[in-house]
């Protein structure tokens, strides 16, 4: 028995509930605090994967062209098996967007928009990024703040359940879904702690290095992020949940210079192949307004 | 020593480098050296001060290759620059040229597809929080990734083919920068 999880059904029982504790099904309401607090097992956070990354995928569906989907795949794969978790079920997908952010989930699921796509140089700078979202995904990132927000939004259901009437258990679980679910909305418009973000670069580009690739892809990405205006709004939910590419280029570019990274400079960069697999990718759409000018850009 | 490390770096660049997109320009953030090779050792040619712009022509690994508007080349750290922004990366040169009929197209594309429905360019398909705080969720297209999840031999046959190799490399510090 999970002692913190006793001890929370132990203290709402004895927060006011004890008229309706005889009436609520103290084993559905046992295992649902527990599922939300306990460490979840590798199943366990691939069904919380799946909802998460079905919740990513109704914002923004993959795009149908196989040979760009299977070309990021196979450089995803080959970068997460340079990870702590090589066996985990790995899904990696370009989304029908023009916006340029990428993302995670628990379980192994990254997905990256045709804009950021377009806005990168070589499968160095690609395997920089997607070692970034892979780290999310192997130190738990999401699942942790998931499972956070599960067990907040848990107690504010036992006390509703305390209110309700014979019966109304029935549906906690449904209910206990549903908060996850909106946990999962509001998590990924809000975005992780700074220094998960910090942490995932500072991995995400070893990943990099360790699959063979120019670890100074993520940090060129970067740059040329921070070359983009703001006002397009083409990073708008990239800025609202990650600190700016400044402050990211200034911790990684640290940390790189002491970690002496610049001795696998030579490695690979892939643009050969990398640009054959963009030009598959359908015209970028007309801009019908000027963007500002650059200069008048800080970041 | 430091002439056959050029010469090295040379061979390199004659193996097929980073083409940065002509013309993408950036300016130094900070002075610096540049140097006639993409490492630390090499010879310095000329002494950059903060705020030189210059025409980046392609990077290697944390270098990148520029032209000063004097026309002199040579090799300055990435990071003494700030990019300017240059529309697209890759896709800048390789594009497909636009068709007669691609704005007439267009014209059907009204606006942004995204929830808050912004209209600052025609066509683009937008991705913002809004979006993300108003999903609904799409199990069917995540049962779809199977079509293209790869196996791991596939991967790693095909990063043998480019070639990349898998290198043991240390954990990076943090470091307060």
């Amino acid at each position: 028995m999970n002692r913190r999880a006793a001890c929370l059904v132990a203290g709402l029982l004895s927060l006011g509930l004890p008229t309706v504790a005889n009436s609520i099904d103290i084993s559905s309401l046992f295992s649902s605090i527990k599922q939300a607090i306990t460490p979840v097992d590798q199943k366990e956070e691939e069904q919380i994967g799946a909802d998460a990354a079905a919740t990513l995928l109704g914002a923004s569906k993959p795009i149908t062209n196989a040979a760009v989907q299977e070309y990021v795949n196979k450089v995803g794969m080959w970068v997460a098996l340079q990870s702590d978790r090589p066996d985990l079920s790995w899904h990696f997908a370009v989304v029908d967007s023009d916006d340029i952010d990428a993302f995670a989930a628990p379980g192994g699921y990254v997905f990256l928009t045709r804009g950021l796509l377009r806005h990168m140089h070589n499968e160095a700078e690609l395997a920089g990024v997607l070692g970034h979202e892979i780290t999310h995904v192997v130190l738990k990132h999401h699942l942790k703040e998931l499972q956070r927000a599960a067990r907040m939004n848990l107690v504010g259901t036992a006390a509703q359940v305390g209110m309700q009437e014979k019966g109304y258990n029935s549906n906690l679980d449904q209910q206990l879904m549903d908060k996850v679910s909106n946990a999962t909305r509001n998590l990924y418009s809000k975005g992780l702690d700074k220094d998960d973000e910090f942490d995932a670069d500072r991995y995400g580009v070893v990943l990099a290095a360790r699959a063979g690739y120019d670890p100074y892809g993520l940090l060129a990405v970067l740059q040329t992020l921070q070359g983009v205006d703001p006002s397009s709004g083409k990073m708008q939910l990239l800025l609202a949940t990650h600190p700016t590419p400044a402050d990211r280029i200034a911790a990684l570019s640290a940390a790189m210079e002491a970690g002496h990274m610049d001795i696998y400079g030579n490695q690979a960069e892939g643009q050969e192949r990398f640009v054959e697999i963009v030009k598959l990718l359908p015209p970028e759409p007309v801009a019908t307004t000027k963007a500002a000018p650059v200069s008048a850009t800080k970041q | 020593m430091k002439r056959s490390l050029f010469i090295a770096a040379m061979l390199l660049l004659a193996l097929g480098v980073v083409q940065a997109d002509s013309g993408t320009t950036a300016q130094t953030v900070v002075a610096g050296n540049m140097n006639d090779g993409p490492y630390s050792d090499a010879n310095v040619v000329a002494s950059v001060p903060v705020n030189t712009n210059l025409t980046i022509i392609e990077r290697q690994g944390g270098w990148y290759h520029v032209r000063l508007a004097s026309g002199q080349l040579g090799w300055v750290r990435m990071t003494n620059l700030r990019l300017n922004s240059a529309g697209s990366g890759s896709s800048g040169s390789s594009t497909p040229a636009k068709s007669s009929t691609s704005s007439f197209f267009s014209l059907f594309e009204s606006g942004r597809s995204g929830a808050s429905g912004t209209t600052a360019t025609t066509g683009v398909r937008g991705l913002n929080t809004g979006d993300i705080a108003n999903a609904k969720p799409n199990l069917q297209a995540v049962a779809d990734l199977a079509q293209w999840a790869a196996k791991p031999d596939a991967a790693r046959e095909f990063a043998k083919q480019l070639p990349a190799k898998a290198v043991k490399v240390d954990s990076l510090p943090k470091v307060k920068p």
